[in-house]
């Protein structure tokens, strides 16, 4: 497949690349753009590892095809820290130790940044149903499931949206 | 341009005309990774005729690149064709449900595709255009060439919407699945059931289940047992029995034995019947 | 010994919990794991693997695949002369030679300079296979005439085992009952969600060094070097933080390291080499699979007094571990009762399938699920509750068990009753069933490594006046080192913020023989103490020399009897200066006093023993045969609870996987090929599968381990299978004796029992 130009916005900031429009925004963003935090368990959409933003939306980006995110939106985990402010879903990630291996945690927090999105008072169900695409090995899901009720205090609290 | 998000049907049609085998039209994408490539690719999910939701003159229009959560997130679908709700809501997971479209969802033709099911039962009709400009309107069932393998050539037609007439009044429409999850999971087996009510019998039904055959399957001989019957258990213990009797299912290693099966359908078959017709006694106000 | 009891329920929720920093990398995506690393010149390796069961190879032609461009290095087994390796026999080698044994056995293995290029590379590779008579199923292997998978198992037999103590033959004659049961359980993958990855790296005068995260560095770094006959010395490994291991990645997949090593050897180049979810699926080392017959001997007042075991495993094509799994799978359980007369045969079995390995809590879980199971059927025929007959018999502090562990510490009862009284075992719900498990789980295994059974640290005082602790132990997110500070920071009485701890290179890192055996906090926690207490006292006598006078250490300074103070930063800085640039360090060695076991296995094998008792409510559809978990609890008892974040989230996840084993997971197979083999299809549990889960710690002080800890990690996994077999059972009045409890087992042995009736 040819190369072409590729231009989207990219964690706030418009880019431009040159990339093969048919690989995966995964491959993308880790291989050619280095942005390694978003993590690949699988590369079939059967983990989410892998999710990011696109356009508001949580998606596997490892089922969206590069050429997809033409001038749209991609936010990536490495967005949501402003420099060494964290968002309020990482504090409570830590906070509620729904942390272990943390190699689902970006995808993870990605999803509850999409809820969050929707959604500011979310239940425990709505919560489960959110991060349902995201497969989690070590934790059993409760204290992220503390840490996404708890980030939406947080943000109530500050008065911001996610 | 190898990649091209279309937007508007002229485009769509005129790149199919001029570009041979080699391109095809794409919407969600997610299973594009797990296949071969093709060379060119028209991405359709940004074309506004692909996505509408809304009911002209007693029938629903519904946009083939519609994705499974916009389906589950509208009010309207969710009054007229409940069914269509519930499931788009069991596929997959939240991120393949965000990038997954209805159209997508039939064309892969697998066999046991949840929103597919619950657009038959629901007499959903399929509108295509050729590249031609020769338009088309078929059952879904039609679109069905094998397990697996659409009727549809993507290279030189598109699936635009479907329509799904919604002027019944007294109807209701339901869908169930089980799988062996409650996320990230096909099912083990689906149904779905549309019908419409009068003086507190059956008047109407259409009933659809699957896995059985490449397409989703209806059951004429379990519906026709229905039509009149009262809207009573015994009514739906009969269909499921009916239903069980009606199927020639396939078991799998991987999922299940056909015996479970068989009777999986018929319990969720008995399940459906009663759901939709609750559905359509309150559409009535009857409940 | 302190008797001090202290009950915390899962509603204390928030105290005691320390996390280390790296947690903040983790959730910024800036944790470099193993998939993320790239070296400069790095080339792509990937393996061509046997597509037969079982089959000769008559030749191999990389001709074409070498002549690609791209492509910088394309090797077969023939040309290799590698030693065969293996954790208990010699059965494999890095690539195969003459035959290979099971769908996924590694064949050959390219280099190219990307991924796509070696992927087209391994298709340009002739294979010339003769096949052969394959076998899949142990009974069938074990038949006379059934095709042999190696010289060193005639008969198939990889391993065997006849124990008797006491007199079984007798207590069974003279019983009031007998119960007995089959039961079945399937090969289990860890599904870490990292998959294995390694980038080799060689150059002749370092040596080889490998970027690859696995729970036991040490271990593998001395395979790697024997097969590839290099000095230990010259190979290093560096571990990139862990996207999980459970057990699964004790020694991840030797192949990878030895075949990616050989490639980078052959390139002068790295090689990066990472499995396919696929690949882990087929050619990883999943738990193994196991038929266990077993019956149980009682007197009517529920006494029991006898257990017998047959247990057959499937070892599949290579063993790993398989032995040692199926010695503990087949005797865990026995000393969670006081049972004095013991029958038990093992026989592991080779198949032509996927090799197997270990996974958390190395099988004691799978006999759990068959004990637990019988003990319920016998309190169902002698008219006793289920609680009251675990109570009866469950063993107690102070006692030692029929296979000689000595039980120092023990709060089972209490973990017994706890767990009923949470989930309302005597207010039980209509439509309900209810189930309960009890387990032991040895904390700290002295017997996995005749080298050594014990564990060292150091710890050193920076010139900051904070501490770096050097440990071999690897966390890979089951908080491992964040407690280890907290022992440290209590030891030293200072901060945990002014500690930090280094673990992930073989060059610096003390030996450990890994994470695993739950050794990590009672045996690893202990080494960590012992190196804080001598640099607290080291750095006590360096400033009592400073000032001339008696000192003692306190709130991260110290102070002499006059009062004069010294920070640590000056005693740090006068002792650098003295000693010409040295550092004040502590080195901690943990020898446990005591690893006797006899021939038989029989002896006290851990440094301490951690007890649990879990409860399970669940509902059962009926019709369509679908459990629904609605609750568990878990009461443990793993001494006291160090950091509560973290013990309170190994038994979320460690529950959480019992139940994917209980209810969702295994292993497909048609004939050798596994049909599950993605993670669509190989269904660990999601977040809409797992119900309530109420862990409570019932804190009692080991006299041996750090602070009166013993380990967690594993048995927060062992009673789940048996409580949630006991509760379908409970709630059908049917039992499942087959794991895993899908809906459609419940629907046949519905179906099955209606036959019956």
């Amino acid at each position: 497949m040819q190369k072409e130009q590729i231009c989207f916005t990219l964690n706030g900031e418009t880019i431009e690349v040159y990339t093969d429009p048919t690989i995966s925004l995964l491959r993308l963003l880790r291989d050619e753009l280095g942005l390694t935090g978003t993590k690949e368990g699988c590369g079939e959409g059967e983990c989410g590892a892998c999710t990011v933003i696109l356009d508001g939306m949580a998606v596997n980006s490892c089922l969206v095809p590069a050429g997809k995110a033409k001038n749209r939106s991609v936010l990536t985990i490495e967005s949501l820290a402003k420099g060494d402010k964290y968002h309020p879903l990482q504090e409570a990630f830590v906070e509620k130790g729904a942390v272990q291996c943390g190699f689902c945690s970006p995808g993870m927090i990605m999803s509850a940044y999409a809820l969050l999105q929707e959604s500011s008072e979310p239940t425990s169900i709505e919560i489960r149903t959110a991060i349902s695409g995201n497969l989690c090995r070590c934790s059993g899901y409760k204290q992220i499931e503390e840490a996404v009720l708890s980030a939406a205090e947080k943000l109530k609290n500050r008065g911001e949206s996610g | 341009m190898s990649y091209q998000v279309v937007s508007n049907l002229e485009q769509v049609l005129s790149a199919l005309k001029n570009r041979g085998e080699n391109s095809r039209i794409i919407a969600g994408g997610t299973d594009l990774f797990l296949e071969k490539l093709p060379e060119k690719l028209l991405d359709i999910s940004a074309l506004a005729e692909a996505l509408v939701i809304e009911e002209r003159g007693g029938t629903m229009l519904i946009g083939a690149a519609v994705t499974h959560a916009r389906a589950v997130a509208s009010p309207l679908l969710a009054k007229k064709v409940k069914a269509l709700t519930e499931a788009c809501a069991q596929v997959g997971s939240p991120q393949v449900r965000n990038l997954g479209t209805l159209g997508g969802n039939v064309i892969n033709a697998a066999p046991a595709a949840d929103a597919a099911v619950a657009l038959a039962a629901l007499g959903a009709k399929a509108e295509l255009i050729h590249y031609s400009g020769n338009t088309r309107t078929v059952e879904i069932e039609e679109l069905y060439a094998g397990f697996n393998c659409s009727a549809i050539d993507s290279c030189q037609e598109l699936l635009l919407r479907f329509v799904v007439n919604s002027s019944d009044s007294g109807s209701g429409s339901a869908f169930a699945r089980l799988a062996a999850r409650k996320s990230l999971a096909l099912p083990l087996a689906n149904a779905a059931a549309w019908l419409r009510v009068e003086h507190n019998c059956l008047q109407e039904v259409r009933l659809v289940v699957a896995p059985v055959k490449p397409a989703p399957t209806r059951l004429f001989k379990t519906e026709s047992l229905l039509v009149g019957r009262p809207l009573i258990a015994e009514s739906w213990r009969e269909a499921a029995g009916a239903a069980m009797d009606e199927v020639e299912v396939r078991g799998s290693l991987l999922r299940c034995s056909a015996d479970y099966r068989r009777h999986l359908i018929g319990v969720l078959v008995g399940r459906v019947l009663e759901t939709a017709a609750g559905r359509a006694l309150t559409a009535k106000g009857e409940a | 010994m302190p008797t001090e009891t202290d009950i915390i329920t899962g509603d204390r929720k928030t105290d005691r919990g320390f996390q280390t920093p790296e947690v903040w990398a983790k959730i910024t995506g800036k944790a470099i794991y193993g998939i993320d690393l790239k070296l400069p010149g790095m080339l792509y390796g990937k393996i061509l693997r046997s597509p037969h069961p079982h089959a000769r190879i008559m030749g191999v032609d990389l001709e074409q695949a070498r002549r690609m461009p791209g492509v910088r290095a394309a090797l077969a087994g023939d040309e290799l002369s590698c030693k065969p390796f293996g954790m208990v026999y010699k059965d494999e080698l890095p690539l195969a030679i003459d035959r290979v044994r099971y769908i996924g056995d590694e064949v050959a293995a390219v280099a190219a300079i990307d991924e796509k290029i070696a992927l087209k590379a391994l298709e340009a590779i002739n294979v010339d296979y003769e096949l052969l008579p394959a076998v899949f199923d142990t009974e069938e292997a074990m038949a006379p005439g059934a095709p042999q998978l190696h010289d060193q198992h005639p008969g198939n037999l990889a391993w065997q085992r006849e124990l008797t103590r006491g007199n079984p033959e007798a207590a069974f004659k003279t019983a009031d009952l007998v119960v007995e049961g089959s039961f079945s359980v399937p090969q289990v993958h860890a599904a870490y969600l990292e998959p294995i990855c390694c980038v080799a790296d060689y150059d002749p005068y370092g040596g080889l060094t490998l970027h690859t995260a696995v729970q036991s560095p040490d271990i593998v770094r001395e395979l790697v070097a024997d097969v590839l006959d290099l000095p230990v010395s010259k190979v290093r490994i560096i571990g990139p933080v862990m996207g999980g291991g459970f057990g699964g990645r004790v020694y991840g997949n030797l192949k990878v390291y030895i075949i990616s090593s050989l490639l980078a050897i052959r390139c002068g180049r790295p090689v990066r080499m990472q499995l396919t979810r696929q690949e882990e699926f087929i050619a990883g080392r999943p738990m193994i699979a196991a038929k266990i017959r077993a019956k149980l001997a009682l007197n009517q007042d529920g006494t029991i007094l006898a257990r017998a075991v047959d247990l057959i495993t499937d070892n599949g094509a290579y063993s790993a571990q398989a032995p040692w799994v199926s010695k503990t799978l087949s005797e865990r359980n026995d000393s969670v009762y006081r049972i004095p007369n013991i029958r038990t045969t093992v026989r592991l079995v080779c198949t032509n399938k996927v090799p197997t390995g270990q996974y958390r809590a190395y099988g004691n879980q799978v006999g759990n699920f068959a004990m637990e199971s019988l003990l319920d059927m016998a309190a169902k025929k002698l008219g006793l509750d289920p609680l009251e007959l675990r109570l009866k018999n469950c063993v107690k502090k102070g006692e030692v068990t029929v296979h000689g562990l000595r039980i120092n510490s023990c709060a089972l009862s209490d973990c017994l009753q706890a767990a009923a009284d949470e989930i309302g075992w005597h207010k039980r719900k209509p439509g309900r069933g209810y189930g309960i498990s009890a387990a032991i789980h040895a904390g700290g295994s002295l017997v996995f490594d005749k080298n050594m059974r014990g564990a060292s640290a150091y710890a050193r005082l920076e010139y900051d006046g904070r501490v770096t602790l050097f440990s071999g132990e690897q966390d890979y997110g089951q908080g491992t080192h964040a407690t280890f500070i907290l022992i440290a920071a209590r030891a030293l009485g200072i901060e945990p913020d002014q500690i930090i701890i280094y673990s992930r290179d073989t060059l610096t890192s003390p030996f450990s023989i890994g994470a695993l055996a739950m050794r990590q906090t009672t045996i690893g926690g202990k080494a960590i103490q012992l190196a804080a207490e001598k640099l607290r006292e080291k750095i006590a006598q360096t400033a009592a020399e400073m000032l001339g006078e008696p000192v003692v250490m306190e709130g991260g300074r110290v102070r002499s009897a006059t009062g004069k103070t010294l920070e640590l930063s000056e005693i740090a800085a006068d002792y650098r200066f003295q000693t010409s640039g040295l550092s004040i360090t502590g080195e901690g060695k943990y020898v446990p006093s005591e690893s006797a076991y006899d021939d038989t296995g029989y002896g006290n094998i851990a440094v301490a023993y951690s007890f649990a008792a879990h409860t399970a409510e669940v509902e059962v559809d009926r019709e369509t045969g679908e459990v629904k978990i609605i609750r568990i609890v878990a009461a443990h008892d793993s001494g006291r609870i160090l950091n509560l974040i973290s013990a309170r989230g190994q038994v979320y996840g460690g529950v959480t996987q019992g139940l994917g084993y209980s209810c969702q997971e295994g292993y497909l197979f048609d004939g050798g090929r596994v049909l599950n083999d993605s993670l669509a299809d190989y269904r660990i549990p999601t977040a809409l599968d797992v119900p309530d889960i109420m862990p409570i710690f019932i804190e009692q002080d080991d006299p041996e381990g750090p602070f009166g800890a013993k380990g967690l990690g594993e048995i927060v996994m062992v009673p789940v299978l048996g409580a949630v077999a006991n509760a379908v059972a409970d709630a059908l009045g049917i039992r499942v004796t087959d794991l895993p409890i899908t809906a459609e087992r419940v629907y046949q042995a519905i179906v099955e029992w209606e036959c019956e009736q």
